[in-house]
């Protein structure tokens, strides 16, 4: 008699299992962390501080880097949902959103820039951590608005803004590059073509993809149903095109969204909520992306990382601060949208995962302090911009409505 | 204390429009007004524009106009300012008597401490609230000619309903009503119509004596789909949606206006009680079959097509119109009512063309920033 059908020792871990897991203790942490009134996000990304020694432990380690698939599928359904909430036309008739991105994009690269310079980093790698600290987290600031139903102008205009300095950052961190490859001495052609070939590419593919996703939409009965499932295919096989084509996830999820919306001539495809599906793999991505922060990075990084983290808060603040209240905002707005712009993470993480891949000279050194600040940011930034949404009065109350008749049952309302 | 009528200029008008604020991702309900007002704040207009129940809806209040042409220019000025004011701020905004899927578990409306009792003591009413129509005032010199005028024009409600109708949709369902909006209302308990006194000095008893049981604080406690306003001195027509586009809110208080003249022009002596006693079923004609709805005459006994009913009327009207200056908005409304070409209808072919109610909120939305025949 042979027992082969039996599972044999040790057990195998599996990415479903893992999946299975990352997700059920991350929902299970975000609750934990709403019930002291902290965002859900938090809780993922401290389940993932958690789960990480324990995955170095079990020794699952390179299941853990291969469960990554996940997290570029979260970026990519992050950045299309992103694009489709830039509104250029609205950065045409009030000139001041675009201004105020501007501003605070460029304030904050010169700020963290003079800061490294001052710690004596060398300006090409002080630029390269400059540029990606400029990007906000769209997944963080899209998370906390849905979760506190915020909406609003602050709201609205974070968004922008978010969208807006993710894609200054993800160029500006291309150019330089191309300019480290340049003092890498590497040869001319490379060092123009790979930033052009990044950059062409990558709206090409944003704009056919979108023009693939009107094609389809067009075919299929226009229901909520078929056009998610649409939408979240065309997301998908998106980051998978743009993997295989070494072209930038970042800018081709953006731009593709960024198309689906700023196409005024046509709207067959129908503007589906992705919230709820995208939900189970954001809880994955912020939990993934609490493990593979090396804790240790906050000690190592030290000072240079609160130095940079306080460099980065400056400039977006001041940036926000003096040009939004020009558009009209008021005050305990411009506050609001400043504080909405902190969180720094996951596109940040890739980024710089990015750079270090192409240029592994951005060094130990800087690379500690940077996830030090990195650190610092993933629990405050959530902080703030929850605080920055609620201080400008657009999060939903947070009693609920109740419907029972109430005791001082009142006199009829007006019409 | 009875309740003072303050006298205003015969025939004089004015109107009220409540709108949706909307985002431009979804066109869904937002709540933009309090930035759309600190905006507006700053231009100099006639009428008003004011905060309404929740913060996703805004009031448009003209200022007391005597002629259409100057009403409808007014209308025109504050439409274009409000569409500049929420072009800054993304936002943008729509007549439609309902929001076509809003969704009141959405929480999109704000809870304000006035929301908060209204959906305490209502429940379930409450939540089909969020409805949008049109009022128009017209002048009375005296309380009594206020009680005439609201009697007689009880009749012409159903015309009233059909011409206005723009909310076919509710809640994401096409509701196969004309109008959706007037169900919010009708299940109010004190909606309906004003008890058959004759003068006001008998409604003022009968004021008194709601007073006294505790019923009413003030006139702002009655729905009825005409009630004189002593305060402005006028009879207010509440029944219609909020039209589509500016145009129409002008032309409707136009129609109103040219009622109001013939009937104090050449009174009559109608028996009230009869008018009311089939009020009900052809308010329910008007709102689920509009223009093809069959109204009851109470004092021929007979059964007349709501279309030709308003067609024979607006006849009718002429001379009053050539005085007034209205004959060109009756025209049109006799061409609408025709062409049986309501808002309903336009927003029903627009979701035929979409299939998707966002598309047509957007398309509403292009409409009310445009005159009508300009395109969407």
């Amino acid at each position: 008699m042979s027992l082969a059908f039996l599972p044999s020792l040790p057990f195998e871990m599996s990415f479903a299992l893992l999946f299975g897991v990352l997700l059920l203790a991350g929902m299970l942490g975000g609750e934990m962390a709403r019930s002291v009134r902290l965002p859900r996000i938090i809780g993922y990304v401290v389940v993932g501080f958690i789960l990480a020694p324990l995955t170095q432990a079990m020794g699952i380690d390179p299941l853990l880097e291969g469960a990554r698939i996940f997290v570029d599928l979260a970026i990519g359904l992050v950045l299309f949902d992103l694009g489709r909430r830039m509104d250029l036309q609205w950065m045409k008739r009030d000139w001041t959103l675009a201004a105020t991105g501007l501003a605070e994009s460029l304030l904050t690269f010169g700020a963290v820039f003079a800061t490294l310079v001052f710690l004596d980093f060398a300006p090409v790698k002080a630029g390269l951590a400059a540029a990606i600290a400029m990007a906000t987290s769209p997944a963080v600031v899209l998370l906390i608005v849905q979760d506190t139903k915020a909406e609003g102008q602050v709201t609205e205009r974070a968004l922008n803004l978010v969208a807006l300095n993710s894609l200054l950052a993800s160029i500006l961190t291309t150019i330089l590059l191309a300019s480290a490859h340049l003092q890498a001495h590497l040869d001319v052609e490379n060092t123009l073509l790979h930033p052009a070939y990044l950059f062409v590419g990558s709206l090409l593919l944003g704009g056919l993809v979108a023009s693939g996703a009107r094609v389809l939409a067009r075919a299929v009965d226009k229901t909520k149903e078929l056009h998610f499932t649409l939408i979240a295919g065309m997301v998908v096989a998106a980051v998978g095109i743009a993997a295989i084509l070494k072209l930038s996830v970042i800018l081709s999820l953006l731009s593709f969204g960024l198309f689906t919306r700023n196409d005024p001539r046509n709207y067959d495809l129908l503007n589906v909520n992705l919230a709820p599906a995208s939900r189970l793999l954001y809880i994955v991505l912020f939990v993934i992306t609490g493990a593979s922060l090396p804790l240790p990075a906050l000690v190592a990084g030290g000072v240079a990382g609160v130095a940079i983290a306080g460099a980065r808060a400056l400039g977006k603040f001041v940036g926000v601060l003096v040009v939004a209240p020009i558009g009209g905002l008021r005050l305990r707005q411009a506050v609001g949208l400043a504080c909405a712009l902190m969180p720094v993470s996951t596109l940040a993480l890739i980024l710089h995962r990015d750079v270090v891949r192409h240029f592994p000279e951005f060094g130990v050194e800087l690379s500690s302090a940077f996830l030090g600040m990195v650190l610092i940011m993933e629990i405050a930034g959530p902080i703030a911009t929850q605080w920055g949404l609620r201080f400008a009065g657009e999060t939903a109350p947070r009693e609920e409505i109740r419907m029972a008749p109430g005791r001082d049952a009142a006199r009829a309302p007006q019409a | 204390m009875p309740l003072e009528f303050q006298t205003s200029k015969a025939l004089s008008m004015g109107v009220e429009l409540e709108l949706m604020v909307l985002n431009t991702h979804d066109h869904n309900l937002v709540r933009g007004a309090p930035d759309l007002l600190a905006r507006l704040d700053k231009v100099e207009l006639k009428g008003e524009v004011k905060p309404e129940i929740t913060e996703s809806m805004i009031e448009v209040n003209s200022s007391v106009n005597t002629r259409y042409d100057e009403l409808l220019e007014e209308l025109k000025d504050v439409r274009d300012a409000i569409v500049a004011a929420a072009d800054r701020l993304n936002l943008a905004v729509a007549g439609g008597g309902a929001h076509p899927f809003h969704k009141w578990n959405e929480q999109r409306i704000f809870p304000t401490e006035r929301f908060q009792r209204v959906s305490s003591l209502y429940g379930y009413l409450a939540k089909q609230f969020t409805v949008f129509g049109q009022h128009i005032h017209i002048g009375v010199e005296s309380g009594d000619d206020a009680v005439y005028l609201t009697h007689h024009l009880a009749p012409y409600i159903p015309h009233f309903i059909a011409l206005s109708a723009s909310s076919p949709f509710s809640q994401g369902e096409d509701t196969s009503f004309e109008t959706s909006r007037l169900h919010a209302v009708a299940a109010f308990p004190l909606s309906g119509q004003m008890p058959p006194v004759r003068t006001w000095s008998e409604f003022n008893g009968y004021f008194d004596e709601m007073l006294g049981y505790g019923i009413v604080a003030s006139m702002k406690d009655f729905y009825w789909d005409i009630r004189p306003k002593p305060e402005y001195g006028t009879v207010e027509v509440r029944i219609c949606d909020t039209p589509l586009t500016v145009e129409l809110a002008a032309q409707l208080a136009a129609y109103a206006q040219t009622l109001a003249a013939d009937l104090l022009r050449n009174r009559r002596d109608d028996e009230s009680n009869r008018v009311y006693r089939v009020y009900g079923y052809n308010r329910f004609q008007a709102c689920r079959f509009g223009f093809e709805g069959e109204l009851v005459d109470p004092f021929k006994h007979t059964h007349t097509k709501l279309r030709d009913d308003l067609l024979e009327t607006l006849e009718r009207l002429g001379p009053a119109a050539a005085a007034l200056g209205t004959t060109l908005p009756l025209a049109a409304i006799a061409a609408l009512a025709a062409s049986e070409q309501n808002d309903s209808r336009w927003l029903r072919e627009r979701y035929l063309e979409t299939k998707s109610l966002p598309d047509v909120v957007r398309l509403q939305a292009g409409r009310w920033r445009t005159e009508p025949g300009a395109g969407a």
